[in-house]
């Protein structure tokens, strides 16, 4: 077991920790999508670290990679479409104000 | 393996601390500019890791997330210097439980799981690039062409919900007017 790719699964464990506190705890729209890009972020390091470590020969891990930094691309201009949508109705990213479709 | 270990460790604190430090400042710049850091520190650690195409990548990638999340910061945010101390978070004790779970759940897994032979040695930049071009264009080539198409769709409904609605005889897309002004030219 090598303590390098502990040392990096660690850091990912605990960027994830750190990015469901933001997400959840968070009132503003662009600090949740902030704690999304924690948790995506986490995500990365660990398929970096496997790749790196076991498999380096199977270049699938890296396009898993790209496959991720999609889905952060992909987060934030759909989040920030979003934002600016609720801003013009509402005059506010404020998440707590949003119970519009509460039935 | 030893240098490798305190780069990667260093990139490592860097990264949950400026993380941490994104949910702990008033200011909404601050945040922006601390993930953007954070970012930057994963970048690093993917360098470490020797990854320099995905290192370099994600640097450059989240260096234009984060500065574009910075603008709409001080576009959104009536403080986005955080001077007035506003406090923007809500549930915090079910958010720390449910982070500190998570994050428990996943050191344990990282800790106790048996991960197989570790090998030393990775294919230097190059070969890698040239691999996963290969892998780009060969096997992963309906990955990569969905992933594409996935952010084409991605941009056009982003603008689509951006826009605002335009309906006869009904002016939306003006801000330039708060609600109190809107109340105060129906009361008149």
């Amino acid at each position: 077991m090598t303590p390098v790719l502990i040392l990096a699964l660690l850091t990912g464990a605990i960027l994830f920790g750190v990015g469901i506190y933001g997400a959840l705890s968070q009132t503003n729209l662009v600090m949740i999508m902030m704690g999304v890009e924690l948790i995506l972020a986490g995500a990365l390091v660990n398929l970096v670290a496997f790749w790196r470590f076991l498999h380096p020969e199977v270049y699938a891990g890296q396009m898993f990679v790209l496959v991720v930094m999609t889905v952060m691309a992909v987060e934030m201009a759909v989040g920030f479409g979003v934002a600016i949508a609720r801003f013009r109705a509402k005059g506010s990213v404020e998440m707590e104000e949003a119970g519009d479709l509460k039935g | 393996m030893v240098v490798q270990a305190f780069f990667v460790g260093v990139f490592g604190l860097a990264a949950i601390g400026f993380g941490v430090a994104v949910f702990r400042t008033a200011s909404m710049v601050r945040s922006a500019l601390a993930l953007l850091f954070s970012q930057a520190a994963v970048g690093c650690m993917f360098l470490a890791m020797q990854a320099e195409f995905l290192g370099v990548l994600q640097i450059m990638m989240m260096a234009t997330e984060m500065s574009i999340m910075a603008i709409f910061m001080v576009m959104f945010m009536m403080d986005p210097g955080g001077l007035g101390g506003m406090d923007m978070s809500h549930q915090k004790r079910f958010s720390i439980g449910a982070g500190a779970i998570a994050a428990a759940t996943a050191i344990s897994v990282a800790l106790f799981s048996d991960w197989g032979p570790i090998v030393a040695e990775a294919p230097d930049a190059a070969m890698q690039t040239r691999e996963l071009g290969f892998e780009m264009l060969g096997r992963s080539m309906l990955v990569f062409e969905t992933a594409a198409i996935t952010i084409l769709t991605a941009m056009i409904a982003a603008t689509a919900v951006a826009i605002p609605v335009r309906q006869p005889g009904v002016d939306t897309g003006k801000l330039d007017k708060g609600n109190g002004d809107k109340e105060q030219e129906a009361s008149k």
